[in-house]
């Protein structure tokens, strides 16, 4: 660890060329903290006077029962290459130190909203494959989620201590294995061509891939490797490089390089003859306590043991001699500072990505330059709890200019539209705060390129906040992040003492602050909803709500409420008509179902409310067939103005239509938020008004007439074309060897799940499976399959898709109509469902 | 042909009603009858007319005595509905039928409460199983129908229960008593805080002071919808179980809501039976807490004047209007007799009401609403900021009048907001207050929305609109167009003939499909 005071922090936090923010990101499992850990026990920087104070990421007690990460968690590593090390590194740099601002995060799907949070304020990423399970679908999923967001990928593959001491595979066999993990990745990464950020593939050979073991300490690059052999042969480590990857091979006995395997026992494979047997090798001594033999080796090597050490034996002597040897800090910080960008460098092709107005304005400018001196931009990104109860950090990064303590700061929150004062607050920053370990640290002011936390804006800012100085009233905030999960599980909270709702209240409002994905919120019956990602996500929120937000107040949990929808299976059987109150106008309507993939093309944004009406009408016709007119004639989308029903006019010459158009839109937006079979929203439903007879004299066909008569034609024709209920479904996947799969099919099959995918990953006993399973089957899904495979299988769910329950909610007795009853039931209407006679009407 | 008019005449306690009438010398007597009882309006009349004739024998015979009758109130049947009975210049209303015994503003009032059936021993059994299967202390309320016999009740319980618990059975037993049956105009209705001060003095029969929770020397005296009792110094009202008989009426709700902390059971009369029905009582408190959070977010509340004759609703209007212009929103006063959702649509620019009426009608909670209806006391806790919700419920407007929730410090918090998931900031507080009521204030926000205009004019989103001129400037229809350019008769056009409900030419087309 590097003992530092703030002001050396601080001296070294101006040096924009010599930053690197990243974050380590990877499957669940995989080793992020694990390697982390190693890393930060190295390099990581704590203040002077806490120095011996051992532990420096301050894990939650429930991260560490579970083994997982749950917050994401930031460090500061200092480290200091050496100038000749530094002598190949071409880009732009400011002295020998770094500063590295690493983010922590973690790799179960539920908390990757952690991850976007974090991937947002960094440059590069540091992705973690284990050898062995290969590229998984969380890795996949933070993969594509970092590229999107423009940052450079460099890739570990960890856990190599498994090849060698679980599994012992020969040095071509675990060749295959890293090639096929590196290839796995970089058919993610070359979807994502972008010119201005470059190729993002990694090579090992040029050193963007390292290998790891995070578990023992110890990593390695080529280049590592190709230095030392450079020497010793005498030849250019560029070329030296080239040959310890890829297919060359080198004969000892013949001291000569091919590209083909000549068939000699003794012709290896670069990699294999100059890197992985000489780890094995040692390894193995260890392992044997063949110490006679270690020592002259490790001389050899130029490593040198303190005396102590040299009494340890088997897997501790092991451990030792490969941190020494080979140090992971080394190795991976190097990598990261060659060749992951500086935020000079980075910002440069990211603000096309960040900001949201002109490019060209100062603001624009001053981010693409990482300008000091310039306006500020910062970013907030979360939220983190401080020690006194109540209070935030307002955790994010300085994209141009600088933050001080004392600062009048203009916050624009997520609905801030520019030039006017909603979402807009102007707020002085109490303190500006880097982090150093544990302790927070209070600083004059932060620099552009940098992380920092801010106090006393914490009653300002909900989740996310752009900042900008006082007087920079025409700039534009940093654009939001996309979630790649979206709270699909809720679950209704209330207080075991009556009196304890202003706590719940108050707990609710902090939760939904720390926390960047979960949702607090009420339902029509007055309950308090958590929305989460996933079982665990709510499991977590539960558990900081009641301890940390509420002081220990009993909390009630029912049961997750899963959220249907509403829809059709087919057009409307009749026009259906209603009469207004007066009986004096008449609105005749059908229902039909919307095209296949519209109603995801809504939810998407492709097709809205908001749009140029030209491009709407173009995309309908060309992708769903839709009459050029017709797409012309859509009154509303709805619920909210934005969900994936709509409005359509299909009269032909009818009087006073204008007239009552607004009506019938604020109608439908009621009776598609709350529909007729369950009060669920409703999605996918196309309601055609056919003809309209109305009054008149205006008084009589007011608001007042038509906006019930509205809802009750749209709920007649709902009733009429075939309701449906559809219900959320996950995506799952698992990893387990093959004994364990009898098990997961059989949890699958008793929880209505279906396999669609199941493959075996190259080079391993491990399956691969991929199954739909729906939400509502989906609590208590971990645990039994847990209790079935012996803990050997763990599932990830995330939501995929709306499913529709084929039973007629209609017909008494069957599915759904039980489940009908029950939505009904729980949100205190009448159970029966009403008869269509009291929506429509005869003449 | 004997034996009708007697029970006619005690249950509409014809003896007194003349008696009250000729007592105090009133000449125009407004009889209100509720929708229910209108068919006896004519028999009371006569009846009432005869009784009138024979017991003013001989002082001033020849006095005469105008009865009307008075149906179809405008609001609430439960109210004196003062305005009806002052068009034929009444000098006092007789009132029969449920009522809610609000206060009047200007005329005496004579209750007649009617008598419902009840079987009493059934009754008392039900009280005395309370009582020996609850350790808590028993509180009868009831609804006053049953008034009638509640001394029969009292008295049987006393019985059964002496023989079942020993001799102090009367600490356990408590019993409300009704408050009056006439009522005088309260002279200060429009300083109804003053009423706090004097409080009523039990056993006064007449009671012509509003029924404020009031304290005197020996307890603590409650009232609620004309029930009145007095509970020792010591004692809560959670210490009690409340025993209601009567039926799931709108009273019932008020005592339900009022004292939502206390254990309720109801007697059911008609059927007979003990209805212990504590889960509904928490469904509408949390339904209510609801419509607080959504009212939360409202920019433009309707303000329903929902009586006319309550006194001090006019304090309250201003009062709800004082409260709102405070919270930076905008408020339109509408009086439009009882609302049902059709009235309420032909304001779409409101996205919350208050509603402004007698307890017992206040609260309307119906799905069929496109925006919430809430009481005044659910409008203060919505609209001032800091204030919470703690379970406490009123519903009495009048114990609000004056009263206002301290104003929480730190103003400037934006506002979380649990419909929406996160922090809301309402309307700036300064610009609206600075912002005056011109003549050109339709102009100018008709100006401001045009400025706010959408990149595409056709886009189909709304805004949030301030104020009633903004959110029609908004609407999509903004008039007839004048056609500048042609201006040519149009052609003669035959119109459509028949009834609304199915005009002749659609009839055909009906056939035809």
């Amino acid at each position: 660890m590097v003992k530092f005071s703030s002001e050396e922090l601080r001296r070294i936090m101006d040096k924009k060329h010599n930053i690197r923010n990243m974050s380590v990101i990877a499957h669940v499992d995989h080793g992020k903290s694990t390697l982390t850990d190693s890393l930060v026990a190295a390099a990581g920087i704590i203040a002077q006077e806490t120095a011996g104070d051992v532990r420096m990421t301050d894990t939650r007690a429930d991260e560490a029962e579970r083994g997982i990460t749950i917050k994401s968690t930031g460090i500061s590593l200092y480290y200091e290459m050496t100038e000749e090390s530094l002598a190949s590194f071409k880009g732009d740099r400011d002295g020998n130190e770094y500063l590295i601002n690493l983010i922590d995060s973690p790799g179960h799907v539920d908390f990757s909203s952690e991850v976007t949070a974090a991937l947002r304020i960094t440059d590069g990423a540091l992705v973690v494959v284990d050898c062995i399970e290969g590229v998984c679908v969380q890795t996949e999923t933070v993969l594509r989620q970092a590229l999107g967001e423009r940052i450079r990928p460099v890739l570990t593959v960890n856990k190599m201590d498994r090849c060698f001491l679980e599994l012992q595979v020969d040095g071509e066999e675990a060749y295959q294995t890293f090639q096929k993990v590196i290839e796995n990745a970089n058919v993610i990464m070359a979807t994502y061509e972008d010119p201005l950020l470059g190729d993002v593939q990694v090579y090992p050979e040029k050193g963007t891939v390292a290998f790891s073991a995070g578990l023992h300490g110890w990593a390695f690059t080529l280049t590592n490797f190709a230095k030392m052999y450079a020497s010793k042969f005498g030849v250019d480590e560029g070329k030296m490089m080239q040959k310890l990857w890829g297919e060359n091979y080198f004969d000892p006995a013949t001291k000569k390089w091919t590209s083909k395997n000549s068939g000699a026992p003794t012709c290896k494979r670069g990699f294999v003859q100059f890197c992985y047997e000489p780890v094995k090798q040692i390894i193995n001594i260890c392992m044997n306590d063949q110490k006679d033999k270690l020592w002259p080796m490790l001389k050899k090597l130029g490593v040198t043991m303190k005396p102590d050490e040299k009494d340890l034996i088997g897997k501790a002597l092991m451990k030792r001699v490969m941190q020494t040897w080979l140090p992971a800090s080394a190795a991976l910080l190097e990598m990261m500072i060659f060749h992951l960008p500086s935020p000079h460098t980075a910002q440069r092709y990211r603000v096309e990505n960040l900001y949201e107005g002109p490019l060209d304005d100062q603001y624009a400018n001053a981010i693409r330059n990482c300008d000091p001196e310039g306006p500020l931009m910062l970013y907030v990104s979360k939220m983190i709890p401080a020690s006194d109860k109540g209070r935030f950090f307002a955790f994010g990064r300085v994209f141009a200019g600088k933050v001080s303590t004392g600062m009048k700061v203009r916050i624009m929150g997520p609905n801030y539209i520019p030039g006017t004062k909603k979402d807009l607050y102007t707020k002085s920053v109490q303190r500006t705060v880097i982090w150093m370990g544990k302790k927070q640290e209070s600083v004059e002011d932060v620099p552009c390129g940098n992380t920092v936390a801010l106090v006393g804006l914490d009653q300002f800012i909900t989740k996310n906040a752009t900042l900008t100085g006082e007087k920079e009233v025409d700039a534009h905030p940093i654009k939001a992040m996309k979630f790649s999960v979206s709270p699909v599980v809720r679950v209704a909270v209330r207080c075991k003492v009556a009196s304890d709702l202003p706590k719940l209240v108050e707990g609710l409002k902090r939760l939904a602050k720390s926390d960047p994905m979960v949702v607090c919120s009420i339902e029509e019956s007055g309950e308090h909803i958590i929305a989460g990602a996933g079982e665990l996500h709510l499991e977590i929120c539960m558990k900081d709500l009641q301890e940390d937000f509420m002081g220990g107040a009993e909390l009630i949990q029912d049961d997750p409420i899963v959220s249907y929808r509403e829809t059709v299976l087919d057009k409307s059987c009749r026009t259906v008509m209603s009469k207004s109150p007066n009986k004096h106008n008449r609105l005749y309507m059908e229902a039909r179902p919307l095209e296949d993939g519209l109603a995801e093309a809504i939810d998407d944004g492709r097709i809205g409310q908001r749009d140029d009406p030209k491009v709407r009408v173009k995309i309908l016709s060309e992708e769903f067939n839709w009459d050029k007119d017709l797409a012309k004639k859509i009154w509303a989308f709805g619920p909210e103005t934005t969900g994936p029903n709509m409005v359509v006019d299909m009269c032909k010459g009818v009087q006073y239509l204008n007239e009552i158009k607004d009506h019938v839109c604020s109608g439908f937006q009621e009776a598609s938020k709350y529909g007729a079979l369950a009060e669920e929203n409703m999605r996918g439903i196309c309601f055609e008004v056919c003809d309209v007879v109305l009054h008149s004299d205006t008084i009589h066909r007011g608001a007042g007439q038509i906006m019930p008569t509205a809802r009750r034609v749209m709920f007649a024709s709902q009733l009429t074309a075939k309701p449906r209920l559809l219900e959320p479904v996950y995506l799952v996947e698992i990893q387990a060897p093959e004994n364990a799969l009898g098990g997961i099919y059989s949890v699958l099959n008793q929880k209505r799940g279906h396999v669609f995918e199941e493959m075996q990953r190259m080079g391993t006993p491990l399956y691969n499976i991929k199954a739909y399973l729906p939400v509502r089957e989906s609590f208590g899904f971990s645990g039994a399959l847990r209790a079935s495979t012996s803990g050997q299988a763990f599932p990830q769910c995330v939501f995929d898709h709306w499913e529709m329950m084929t039973a007629d909610p209609l017909e008494a007795g069957s599915q759904a109509q039980q489940l009908v009853e029950e939505i009904r039931k729980r949100k205190g209407i009448k159970a029966q469902l009403p008869p269509l006679s009291d929506f429509e009407d005869r003449l | 042909m004997q034996r009708v008019p007697m029970e006619l005449a005690s249950n509409y306690e014809i003896v007194q009603t003349a008696h009250f009438i000729n007592s105090r010398k009133f000449t125009r007597v407004a009889l209100q009858f509720p929708d229910e009882l209108l068919k006896d309006s004519t028999r009371v009349v006569s009846v009432l007319r005869d009784e009138l004739i024979k017991d003013s024998d001989g002082e001033d015979a020849g006095r005469d005595v105008g009865l009307f009758v008075m149906a179809d109130t405008t609001y609430g049947s439960c109210c004196v509905d003062e305005v009806g009975a002052s068009h034929v210049n009444a000098d006092c209303v007789i009132h029969y039928g449920h009522t809610c015994l609000s206060p009047t503003s200007t005329l005496p009032a004579f209750f007649v409460f009617g008598k419902a059936a009840i079987n009493v021993s059934d009754c008392t059994k039900s009280i005395s199983e309370c009582l020996s299967t609850s350790h808590k202390l028993v509180l009868i309320l009831y609804g006053l129908e049953y008034a009638h016999v509640i001394d029969n009740i009292k008295e049987s319980t006393m019985l059964e229960s002496s023989a079942i618990c020993g001799p102090k059975p009367g600490l356990a037993l408590h019993y409300a008593d009704v408050m009056c049956s006439i009522m005088d105009p309260s002279k200060d209705c429009s300083t109804g805080h003053e009423k706090l001060e004097v409080s009523d003095i039990p056993g006064n029969g007449d009671c012509s002071h509003s029924e404020q929770v009031g304290s005197i020397t020996t307890g603590t005296n409650y009232n609620i919808g004309g029930l009145r009792w007095n509970l020792p110094e010591d004692h809560k009202m959670e210490d009690y179980l409340l025993f209601w008989i009567g039926s799931d009426n709108p009273a019932f709700a008020n005592v339900l809501l009022t004292f939502n902390k206390s254990e309720i059971v109801r007697y059911d009369p008609i059927g007979n039976g003990l209805v212990k029905d504590v889960a509904h009582q928490g469904k509408i408190l949390m339904r209510r807490y609801y419509l607080v959070e959504k009212a939360k977010d409202a920019n433009i509340i309707g303000i329903l004047v929902g009586t006319l004759a309550v006194a001090g609703y006019l304090r309250m209007i201003h009062q709800m209007k004082e409260l709102i212009t405070r919270a930076g929103k905008k408020a339109y006063t509408l009086v439009m007799g009882r609302p049902n959702p059709a009235k309420l649509a032909n304001f779409p620019e409101c996205d919350v009401f208050v509603y402004v009426s007698c307890a017992q009608t206040a609260l309307l909670d119906s799905k069929e609403f496109f925006v919430p209806v809430i009481t005044p006391f659910e409008a203060m806790l919505a609209f001032t900021r800091g204030s919470q919700w703690t379970g406490e419920y009123v519903m009495e407007f009048r114990e609000l009048i004056g009263s206002s929730v301290e104003v929480d410090s730190n103003l400037e918090e934006p506002r979380f907001s649990f419909l929406k998931g996160g922090y809301v900031e309402d309307t700036d507080l300064q610009e609206s207050v600075e912002e005056k009521e011109t003549i050109n204030s339709l102009a100018e926000a008709t100006q401001k929305a045009l400025q706010l205009r959408d990149k595409y004019p056709n886009s189909l989103v709304k805004g949030n609109a301030k104020s009633g001129a903004e959110f029609f400037s908004s609407r999509s229809y903004q008039g007839l167009e004048m056609p500048s350019e042609d201006s040519s008769p149009r052609s003669f056009v035959t119109g459509r003939t028949g009834k609304a409900a199915g005009y002749k030419d659609e009839n055909n087309k009906q056939e035809d499909l």
